[in-house]
């Protein structure tokens, strides 16, 4: 196991080089790194920070400068904020990991359970209805959702109940004057991590179902319910068990998207995390934390490539890993 | 000053634009000074004049959470990076002392002598005008020390003399700065300059010269800093999140009601509003967007409203004078024939009770200095047909003008996103049409617009805001020909539109220049008739300002056109 996870980081390696070119060239071609500064009124500026930046070097020379100082922990000064972008970068992954990780636990629990009923319950009332709410899901925008779970959830019962404060804050991750992880935060939390995980839940509880189905018509399910094995028991210690494994790859892979794909649900609870830092930093034309930013994500969908593949073999001991 | 638009898609940053950086010296106007104000869940309807303050008697204690809806990039304020007319409403108003702050006098918000001084600053006449300023002896930093002569020399030699400074207009004519004690600071200029009133205020304030100086100033100051001069210290600035400002104990002013004041950074409109409705936000200053203007149509319940059309911020629709078709006159003149400013105005901010289009350059917060020689543009297709006939031009069976084979077709540029001027782009676009004009549509963001398109002139129409950041005229940074971007300037020049009307720099020159403001309001209101006469550009609106607060919170509350709605928060309080 040891020797295959070192195998893959190594493989990784090019692949991650490669795209780190591919996306510093991609970004320099498109953006202006002076952009904000062509808006000063200081004429030596331009001129100064082109020579201080090596911009007017070839691409491929950039390109070796950055990622000589970015292996040495030097990821560059934003140009839109004057700040560190690696403490930008590690304080937006903060605040979007919190999500990620409550997200992706609720969500793949209540699919599991919602996949778990419907291919118990296959062509039953509910599993129709499961089915129908689930497209709703998936079709449903993040932007809409967002809103009107606010308007559900928070605003709505204020006022119907006549409450001082609505019962959950949907204004960043915290009030003013709290930190940590107490009642304030979870209040904060809940509409953005319910908000993300609607389409999760909806597209990950068909996959469980599918998975579900299919392991249900295994011959070892067969074999089990020949041998007078419990329905409850089949379903959880055999169907289950067999499913999580494809589940697992589907979740890992949908979680690694998460870590620049939150840019609405972001905005709308104003958490400031990658997908707001990537906003924030396109509009300003900050093309020395877009570069870092892109290749953060990559090394995550990366990493998350991998622990699929790990997930996979530890659930499913027919895959050996290589 | 007068600055461009600003970088986010928002309203100005502080310069000439809803474009958000600053370029401005100073338009102005006239046309508007209408504030209309309401409370509750009436929106105003009419134009107006009067301003609602709460009354209600206000207890000491307390704090309150703002609604933010744009985070400053840095607190340096001298530094390109710190342009956000957001950070100078809660950190740098608040915190930072300066020498001239701007207050209402009759209708018009002017320059007054702050508490940081112990006399009006006086100028005398001349070549090399010398401008003295007595500071008050009361006036001291957060950590007691007194605010000095020496203070105002690094300041202004800060900006003169510093790197990466974002906007050095009117410093780099101080010739040398003297502190003959430490209650006095005179400053030489090279040559004579009208706007004097803006060192030390309005974008710039005073900075403490025993903290900072051989310090790297971007370095103490970029992610927020302790000292203050204001009435307010800066106790967090949580990147993302929030602005907490405390009282400075050393203020020799009036001294905070409240104990505390949060700014919260709220990143979508329709959740801010939500918030507020909810209580967790106590007060709104959101740009007049069209899902603002909805929200307020709904009506907002136990909430108070203040919409202030005497602004800084003008819309216009800039004309790139150097391009096919409008190189010429006529054309551009057919153009403000075609398009019909007051409806654009009434369906864009009538709900908020402008109706009325901006007849100068000069906004509403220098409307002194302005005429309303635009006027005399209104729709007309006679008038339209009689112009473009006249240069040559026909309708073609499509019914769009053509001439020796072109055809009057052009782009128009502004920022993607922003709802508003899309609208504005829209309803243009249908106008245009009517009259025999193929408008296309292409946006971008502002970073772009601001950084490439705009400064190489690669562009026929622009749609953005002019920002006055201080009561003073400065159309000579849009319009006068040294200003075009070029070489000479370091391409950092705003006259975007490359305008060259005959006779108007001398104008411009003088506005700019003189200390006889008699006889700069004459040569500003001969420059209006020139550019009406020219048409090198069409002003269409002042971006009215709307704040809103809840009942909760009380004190004179009231939006200033130039430090923005917090400038006296010292005095809000928490309704008794």
């Amino acid at each position: 196991m040891v020797t295959y996870i070192a195998r893959r980081l190594v493989y990784s390696v090019p692949v991650l080089a490669l795209a780190s070119f591919v996306l510093f060239w991609a970004v320099r071609t498109t953006f202006d790194p002076l952009a904000k500064l062509r808006q000063s009124h200081d004429p030596t500026v331009l001129a100064r920070e082109t020579a201080r930046l090596g911009l007017n070097r070839s691409v491929i020379e950039q390109y070796g400068l950055w990622m000589k100082a970015f292996l040495t922990g030097d990821w560059g000064t934003s140009t839109r904020t004057g700040g560190a972008v690696s403490a930008m970068i590690g304080s937006a992954l903060g605040s979007t990991l919190q999500l990620i990780g409550w997200g992706v636990l609720f969500a793949a629990l209540l699919a599991l359970a919602i996949g778990l009923y419907s291919a118990a319950r296959q062509y039953s009332a509910g599993d129709y209805a499961f089915t129908a709410l689930s497209y709703l899901g998936i079709a449903m925008p993040p932007f809409w959702v967002g809103l009107l779970l606010i308007q559900i959830l928070a605003v709505w019962p204020q006022q119907q109940f006549h409450l001082a404060h609505p019962p959950l804050y949907f204004v960043g991750l915290h009030s003013p004057g709290h930190s940590g992880p107490d009642l304030d935060y979870f209040r904060h939390l809940v509409l953005p991590v319910l908000t993300m995980t609607v389409g999760l839940v909806a597209s990950w509880s068909r996959f469980s179902r599918a998975t579900l189905l299919e392991s249900l018509t295994g011959d070892y399910v067969r074999t089990a319910r020949a041998k007078g094995v419990p329905r409850r028991q089949i379903l959880v210690r055999h169907a289950l068990r067999n499913s999580l494994a494809p589940f697992v790859t589907v979740v890992a892979m949908d979680a690694a998207l998460l870590f620049g794909g939150l840019v609405v649900t972001e905005q709308i609870y104003s958490v400031p995390g990658m997908g707001r830092l990537f906003l924030d930093s396109m509009l300003a034309g900050d093309v020395f934390t877009l570069v870092p930013w892109m290749f953060v994500v990559a090394v995550a969908m990366i990493l998350f490539n991998l622990l699929a593949d790990i997930g996979y073999a530890l659930l499913d001991p027919r895959v050996a890993l290589r | 000053m007068n600055h461009p638009p600003s970088s986010t898609s928002a309203e100005p940053a502080r310069s000439p634009s809803g474009i958000g950086i600053p370029l401005c010296a100073a338009l102005g106007a006239l046309a508007l000074g209408l504030t209309a104000c309401t409370s509750g869940t009436t929106p105003a309807t009419t134009a107006g004049t009067q301003q609602q303050q709460s009354t209600a008697a206000v207890r000491q204690g307390g704090s309150i959470v703002i609604g933010a809806e744009q985070e400053p990039d840095c607190a340096d304020w001298f530094g390109t990076c710190g342009g956000s007319i957001w950070g100078s409403y809660i950190m740098e108003t608040p915190t930072i002392p300066q020498v001239f702050v701007v207050r209402k006098k009759g209708s018009d918000w002017v320059p007054a002598a702050s508490d940081l001084m112990a006399a009006e600053p006086t100028i005398t006449a001349g070549a090399q005008p010398r401008i003295t300023y007595k500071l008050n002896p009361k006036a001291v930093w957060s950590d007691g020390q007194p605010i000095t002569s020496a203070d105002l020399k690094y300041t202004a030699l800060q900006v003169r003399d510093g790197k990466n400074i974002f906007d050095k207009t009117g410093y780099t004519e101080i010739a040398s700065v003297d502190t003959p004690d430490p209650r006095t600071a005179v400053v030489t200029l090279k040559h004579p300059y009208g706007n004097w009133k803006t060192f030390f205020s309005g974008e710039y304030g005073v900075l403490p010269s025993h903290l900072l100086q051989g310090k790297d100033r971007n370095a103490v100051m970029k992610n927020g800093y302790t000292f203050s001069g204001g009435p307010w210290k800066i106790q967090s600035w949580n990147r993302g999140t929030s602005v907490t400002l405390v009282p400075n104990d050393r203020y020799w002013g009036a001294k905070p009601r409240l104990d505390k004041v949060t700014f919260q950074f709220t990143t979508d409109t329709a959740a801010a509003f939500q918030a507020f409705r909810t209580g967790q936000l106590d007060a709104l200053y959101p740009s007049p967007q069209l899902d603002v203007i909805d929200q307020i149509k709904q009506g907002l319940p136990g909430t108070a409203l203040q919409t202030d059309a005497q602004t800084g911020n003008l819309e216009a629709l800039w004309l790139n004078d150097s391009r096919f078709p409008f190189d010429s006159v006529d054309v551009r003149k057919a153009l403000a024939y075609a398009v019909d400013r007051k409806a654009i105005v009434q369906r864009l901010y009538g709900p908020l009770g402008v109706t009325s289009p901006n007849q100068s350059f000069n906004s509403p917060l220098v409307s002194g200095y302005a005429g309303t020689d635009f006027s005399q543009y209104s729709l007309d297709q006679a008038k339209v047909d009689q112009l473009m006939r006249g240069a040559g031009w026909a309708r073609g069976s499509d019914g769009i003008w053509a001439k020796d084979g072109r055809r009057a077709r052009f782009t128009i540029v502004s920022l993607a996103g922003n709802k508003r001027r899309e609208l504005t782009e829209q309803v243009l676009q249908a106008q245009l049409k009517t009259a025999g004009f193929d408008l296309r549509i292409q946006n971008t963001t502002a970073a772009n617009l601001f950084g490439k398109v705009a400064p190489n002139g690669d562009f026929d129409l622009g749609l953005w805001t002019l920002v006055d950041s201080f009561p003073e005229p400065s159309l000579d940074a849009t319009f006068s020909t040294s200003a075009i971007p070029s070489a000479a300037n370091g391409q950092t020049g705003i006259n975007f539109i490359r305008a060259r009307v005959p006779g108007l720099d001398p104008l411009l020159r003088q506005v700019a220049n003189s200390t006889d403001d008699t006889a700069r309001r004459s040569a500003s209101l001969q420059a209006d008739k020139l550019l009406a006469a020219y048409v090198p550009s069409i002003p269409i609106s002042a971006v009215p300002n709307v704040l809103l607060w809840n009942k909760r919170v009380g004190g004179p509350i009231a939006i200033n056109p130039v430090e923005g709605p917090w400038w006296n928060l010292a005095d809000w309080g928490l309704v008794k």
